[in-house]
């Protein structure tokens, strides 16, 4: 009896693991891998015909076999090979009969295989099917990369736009730039320094030469000091930054010597003050209040000193006119000068003053940009809020498209 | 100089360069009125070379034609009136000659170099030239430049009081070694004002020698914010008549005759404008084309809610002598614009220039008639144009702001012309006066000027403006009356919206109310309709634009107002401001043509 037991014990044993073993689904078929194309020289595809026994259906009861497909790579044929992936087949691949994926992390011009085996909802895993062994996969790096053809489609658009408006206006066409009435404001400013037998007051700011801004403002400074040259009134330019003392006698400088009066550059009005920011401000309000010079410019990185300054200069009775593109500084500004340049304003004063058709084409290409990158932001925010109305696919693909795509 | 009360007879003359004109102003029932005139050639150039011939044979007419003798028989005006014999008041301008040509300077041109400008040209003078430290010239081209233009009269300012007085100095050393020549008499000193910096006059004084009649005067500008014009306006006007008038032929002896000072034509004009826009409380531009020149005078009210009185002269712009210039600047395109007719370009351009080389020759043909209409329309519209770009607010005076005027920094310089607040505009001068239908006059004036919301036009035909702007020096109710009654010829009213829509789409509707009229409907845009309303009679209209018009109330608000008529009647423009004409316009604008009977 006992031995009648064990031997239905070890029938039950055995067709039970016989059962297990017919559950195992069947390995994937075809396995290719090649160079993906249009990248660093990183990637390989690696595409599959799908398990006979992966079937699509909708029927939880009748559900495929198969949950996954793993991917392992091995740099040397024979050698170890490394899980690299996984792939859960999609309806279209379905469909297609076959699944692929994109191996990343591969070294430059090194020969890969690859090995594919499809696993059971229950564990159970079928053979591998390995890709040939006399034709190893070698990614290499290819010219152009295609996963970043929008950015560069964008980027020649943009570029195309700044040159064609270059060459537009090397033509001798109009280019219109919007009045900024800051900067037609200098004449005015100055014109009021000449009448008033006064000085004018430029302060470029309270940050070094390599802000950007800075910069901005000795741009500036050498439309005033050109226009001062003509006018034949003086402009003071106290610096809280010693290099900027240095760039700003020499923008003003060359600004007597193109307006023809080199005589009437005076180097000892462009001085250093102090590196503090609260000692520079002091400095200037008792300067502005002793002097009270009829036109006081302000170019450049302002922080808390910006209102104190322009209250000052506007207490005196003086023309004042202001750039910066520090926002919280701009309503200060506003508020207290007769004139102010609002950020792009500000940068783009080089272009509106010299009139120089290369400026002025890259400005207008600049601005074209803009309104690109403003459009495609509507476009996005438009889809998306579509999509969240009328919960239709064909949307949310459009801003997946737009965001992953495009705009990757 | 009788007592106002007593004054009857008041005989004005102006002395044209081509013909002087004289007028009889007589009190009739308690009024003045304006009775006679009379025209005769002005003899300031050989062989008489005495204006005062002219004068007598002006004012000889006039008596003929009012049956009153006003010259003896030693040809000279007769005074007081006696019965039908003489005048109470003799009074006259002058603009013979090229009129007053002075050159002025500043300091910076759009400042002082501006303010010395306003002041001359209200002065009535002709700006021959501006020198100023920022006009881009070497000094050696501008002691040239004042070398060769032989002005009668400067101007120099510069600097406020307390302010620059160096740089003032250095342009009167430009002026002194330039010794600069007048066109008149051997032995006549060069006028010059000087109306700049008070702490800088004596320094200034000593750069002239005695080859210079220095008057120095106020500052024209004595702080950036203000202006002081009327000093060195009165100083001009002193300077004409002693030195100026003074040596030119024959002007000395009528001096004598006068009871107020000779002014210069335009001042004139200009005083008497400006005196009717203060009195009446309007806005007021007046034009007056000429053949070499159009003058355009406009009352406006300043930043500080002023009425502020401005002046130019387009010297380029005339419908004779100028004519090729209006036809170059202009382009023929925009000429032939207005002209609905075919004709040949070749033509035309023979036609400027026989207009050109024989001014005095009118149009005989319809053709001629409506391109010369034509032209005119763009000579007066460039002329406005150069007018609202000089009537302008001060520029270097300190702007006040608050945070809303981020993105609309508007600043010094912008013109005080505002054609929406326009209420009366004048037209005068040959091609407005002498236009065969009145309907010609309206219509030129609508479409060169663009006159928005609603506005009276009017026309002084026979130039009467001068003569009122002296008598109203001399008697300021007797100018006002005549004025009102006789001067100004009511065209009637213009009601033309502001905005751009499509055309044949709704612009606004109206509902006009008058003894005579009862009217109401819809104006489609690009449209032109009249109706009739007699100078006597007055019309209540109801204007309801369409969103984005304004006539006057705000864009899309209701407007009401009574208007009056006039010869023309009132005319309702639905072609939008700023006037654009269609691609195609030659049926537009044959449709508006018809519709104000233009030529018909």
């Amino acid at each position: 009896m006992n031995h009648l037991v064990a031997k239905l014990l070890a029938f039950g044993i055995a067709s039970l693991w016989a059962t297990h073993a017919w559950a195992a689904p069947a390995p994937p078929t075809d396995v290719q891998a090649e160079d993906y194309g249009g990248d660093d020289g990183s990637s390989i595809v690696v595409t599959f015909g799908l398990s006979p026994d992966d079937k699509f259906t909708e029927d939880e009861s009748a559900a495929s076999p198969v949950a996954l497909y793993t991917i392992q790579r091995t740099a040397e044929w024979g050698g170890l090979y490394e899980d690299v992936g996984g792939v859960i087949p999609l309806e279209d691949d379905f469909e297609a009969g076959k699944a692929s994926i994109v191996i990343g992390k591969n070294r430059r011009g090194e020969p890969y295989w690859f090995r594919v085996q499809a696993v059971g909802k229950d564990g159970t895993r079928s053979e591998f099917v390995y890709t040939a062994e006399d034709d190893p996969t070698i990614p290499t790096r290819e010219f152009f990369l295609a996963d970043r053809r929008w950015l560069a489609f964008i980027t020649f658009v943009i570029c195309g736009a700044v040159v064609g408006f270059i060459a537009w206006a090397r033509s001798g066409r109009p280019l219109r730039v919007r009045r900024i009435a800051g900067l037609e404001a200098v004449d005015e400013a100055v014109g009021r320094a000449c009448e008033m037998g006064k000085t004018c007051l430029f302060v470029p700011g309270v940050q070094d030469i390599n802000d950007i801004q800075t910069i901005a403002g000795l741009t500036v400074l050498s439309h005033v000091a050109k226009t001062s040259a003509e006018y034949d009134v003086q402009v003071e330019v106290p610096t809280s930054r010693s290099l900027v003392m240095t760039a700003a006698r020499e923008t003003v400088e060359s600004a007597y010597l193109a307006a023809g009066r080199p005589e009437g550059f005076n180097p000892d009005v462009i001085y250093y003050v102090t590196d503090e920011q609260f000692g520079y401000a002091a400095f200037l309000s008792g300067h502005m209040v002793r002097e009270e010079p009829a036109a006081c410019f302000y170019f450049g990185v302002f922080y808390a000193e910006s209102l104190i300054l322009a209250e000052m200069g506007n207490s005196i009775g003086a023309i004042q006119v202001a750039g910066t593109a520090m926002p919280a500084q701009l309503p200060f500004f506003v508020a207290a000068c007769d004139y102010t340049l609002i950020g792009e304003e500000f940068f783009a004063a080089s272009a509106y003053l010299s009139g120089d058709p290369d400026q002025l084409g890259s400005l207008k290409g600049q601005d074209f940009g803009k309104v690109l990158t403003g459009l495609t932001l509507i476009v996005g925010s438009v889809l998306a809020t579509l999509y969240q109305v009328t919960g239709s696919e064909i949307f949310s693909d459009a801003v997946e498209h737009l965001r992953d795509v495009i705009l990757k | 100089m009788p007592n106002p009360d007593d004054i009857q007879v008041i005989l004005a003359t102006d002395c044209g360069s081509t013909t002087t004109k004289a007028i009889l102003i007589e009190k009739i029932d308690g009024q003045y009125r304006q009775t006679y005139r009379g025209e005769a050639p002005t003899t300031v150039e050989e062989p008489v070379a005495d204006v005062t011939a002219g004068v007598i044979n002006a004012v000889t007419e006039v008596g003929e034609l009012a049956g009153r003798k006003l010259v003896d028989d030693d040809g000279q005006i007769i005074r007081p009136a006696n019965g039908d014999v003489g005048c109470d008041v003799y009074i006259s301008t002058s603009s013979a000659g090229g009129g007053l040509q002075m050159m002025v300077a500043g300091l910076v041109r759009q400042m002082t170099g501006a303010s010395a400008k306003r002041a001359a040209l209200g002065a009535g003078a002709i700006v021959m030239d501006m020198i100023a430290a920022n006009d881009k010239r070497l000094p050696h081209e501008q002691i040239q430049r004042i070398r060769e233009l032989r002005p009668d009269m400067i101007l120099l300012s510069g600097g406020t009081d307390g302010g620059n007085s160096r740089k003032v100095v250095e342009i009167a050393e430009l002026i002194a070694p330039a010794r600069p020549q007048p066109r008149f008499g051997s032995q006549y000193r060069m006028p010059l004002i000087y109306a700049g910096n008070a702490e800088a006059a004596p320094l200034v004084e000593d750069v002239f020698d005695d080859n210079v009649e220095l008057k120095t005067v106020p500052n024209i500008r004595p702080v950036l914010e203000r202006e002081n014009l009327a000093p060195a306006r009165d100083a001009i006007h002193d300077l004409f008549l002693e030195h100026v008038m003074a040596h030119a032929p024959g002007y000395n002896k009528l001096i004598g005759w006068t009871d107020a000072p000779i002014m210069p034509t335009p001042g004139a004009v200009g005083d008497i404008l400006r005196t009717i826009a203060e009195r009446q409380g309007v806005n007021a531009v007046a034009v007056d084309i000429g053949g070499a020149t159009t003058d355009v005078f406009s009352v406006f009210p300043g930043p500080d809610g002023k009425p502020t009185f401005n002046r130019t002269v387009s010297a380029n712009l005339g419908m004779s002598y100028s004519i090729s210039n209006v036809v170059a600047e202009a382009t023929l395109d925009s000429v032939l614009r207005w002209v609905h007719l075919d004709m040949d370009e070749r033509e035309l351009r023979n036609r400027v220039k026989n207009k050109m080389i024989r001014p005095t020759t009118i149009p005989q043909t319809l053709e001629a008639l409506v391109f010369e209409q034509a032209v005119s329309r763009e000579a007066l519209r460039l002329a406005y144009l150069q007018h609202k770009e000089f009537a302008t607010t001060l520029q270097g005076v300190q702007q006040q702001r608050t945070v809303g005027d981020t993105f609309t920094q508007s600043g010094g310089g912008e013109t005080i012309v505002d054609n929406m607040k326009l209420n009366l505009l004048v037209a005068s001068g040959g091609v407005l006066s002498h236009a065969p239908r009145m309907h010609q006059t309206a219509a030129m004036l609508i479409d060169a000027f663009e006159p928005e919301g609603v506005t009276r036009l009017a026309k002084d035909s026979i130039f009467m403006m001068p003569h009122l702007g002296v008598l109203a020096q001399v008697h300021a109710q007797a100018a006002l009356e005549v004025f009102e009654k006789d001067c100004l010829i009511y065209l009637g009213t213009c009601v033309a919206p502001k905005g751009q829509g499509k055309v044949g789409k709704r612009c606004f509707s109206y509902d006009l109310q008058a003894p005579n009229l009862n009217e109401h409907g819809e104006m489609a845009f690009g449209e032109l309709r009249m109706f009739p309303l007699a100078p006597d009679e007055t019309a209540h209209i109801r204007i309801q634009p369409a969103r984005g018009f304004d006539v006057g109330a705000g864009p899309g608000k209701e407007y009401e107002a009574d208007v009056r008529g006039g010869e023309v009647g009132l005319i309702l423009d639905a072609r939008g401001r700023p006037l654009a004409l269609p691609d195609q316009p030659r049926e537009t604008v044959t449709k508006w043509i018809q519709a104000l009977r233009l030529y018909d």
